[in-house]
């Protein structure tokens, strides 16, 4: 029954991030944002610590991760899609490894000091991680070769690319963690069908996107 | 356990930043500024480009585009055998990618310095372009 509600936790909060990646992400670009920096500091990593503190379950935010960039592959408002799916599913992947040695009471972050270092360490990490991995990966899907040199010499421009989203990283993470202290409990008569609900309505206004622009 | 975490976390981060901030100087003081785009070796102006290449329109998954064509621009700066080598089209940003011979023939140069191709992913639309290395 656990794994059943994680799996609810898992399309909801991954179909969210994904929502927010494609409707709000694309908003902040026609603005002249820098959308990915905020997306990563910002979005990800409130929807990964969120489900986290919620779940507290080991492997859950790969699935989000999956969820996500599978929901991003429906944009319909920027030509890459799958360049930031690979990068979202990267990310995912990422939190879980950096996550890993981090306990499910989240003992060791009390501090504000403790949190803002972890948001710092998550999002650059995230955001540097997403970036590295679609450079690999999307030359390969694209069914073009895969050259180190081009990523090597580009290795300062994306180190230095992920400045900002750790610094808003470090200034979120003490705000998610006030999540901590909310209590909410559904019934499972409640429960799944709200999760469904939202999970079915992310999907629908995206596709829906996909389908009328 | 608990302690040691406690020091290490915020030692990372603090190298996190120093790490981004470093790259970040490092990046401004070596960002190549030039008006000109060499190819093969030969500098270029964006004007000499276009009077050399043929223009012609592509689709892309952003709309139309038009540019030179970067299959005729090879051919006409006197590359022979293009199918032989390999193409690096490098931004002044430091960002680069290399593309065959069958990527490079669908490609085009705007005046704006910038690469699009129809068929592949955005990561291969190199901006600010000011060198395609033959190799």
């Amino acid at each position: 029954m656990k794994n059943i509600k994680a799996l609810a936790g898992i399309l909801l909060f991954g179909s969210l991030w994904g929502f927010s990646e494609v409707i709000i992400g694309s908003a902040i670009q026609d603005i002249g944002l820098p959308s990915g920096i905020i997306m990563t500091g910002v979005f990800a990593i409130a929807f990964l610590v969120v489900s986290r503190i919620i779940y507290r379950q080991p492997g859950m935010q790969f699935g989000m991760g999956l969820v996500a960039g599978g929901l991003r592959l429906f944009n319909p408002f920027i030509g890459c899609h799958l360049c930031s799916a690979i990068a979202i599913m990267a990310e995912g992947a990422i939190f879980e490894l950096i996550w890993y040695k981090i306990s499910f009471d989240f003992s060791e972050l009390k501090s504000n000091i403790m949190k803002s270092s972890m948001g710092i360490i998550s999002a650059y990490f995230l955001y540097i991680g997403g970036y590295i991995v679609t450079q690999i990966l999307t030359p390969i899907a694209a069914g073009a070769n895969f050259y180190i040199e081009n990523l090597i010499v580009f290795m300062p421009r994306i180190l230095s690319s992920g400045l900002f989203a750790a610094i808003i990283g470090g200034a979120i993470l003490p705000i998610v963690f006030l999540a901590k202290d909310i209590k909410i409990t559904l019934k499972d008569r409640i429960y799944y069908p709200t999760t469904i609900g939202i999970t079915i309505l992310c999907w629908f206004i995206v596709v829906g996107n996909w389908f009328f622009t | 356990m608990i302690m040691g975490k406690e020091k290490i976390i915020p030692i990372l981060a603090l190298i996190v930043i120093l790490i981004s901030g470093t790259s970040t100087a490092y990046i401004y003081i070596t960002q190549t500024e030039k008006d000109t785009i060499a190819i093969n070796g030969e500098e270029y102006t964006i004007e000499q480009l276009f009077y050399i290449g043929k223009i012609i329109t592509i689709q892309t998954t952003e709309g139309e585009k038009t540019g030179i064509s970067l299959e005729d621009l090879i051919l006409k700066i006197g590359i022979s055998c293009p199918t032989c080598f390999e193409y690096t089209i490098k931004g002044n940003d430091g960002y680069e990618k290399t593309v065959s011979w069958d990527i490079l023939n669908t490609g085009i140069l705007t005046d704006l310095y910038r690469v699009y191709f129809p068929d592949t992913p955005k990561a291969f639309w190199v901006r600010d372009i000011i060198e395609i290395e033959v190799k």
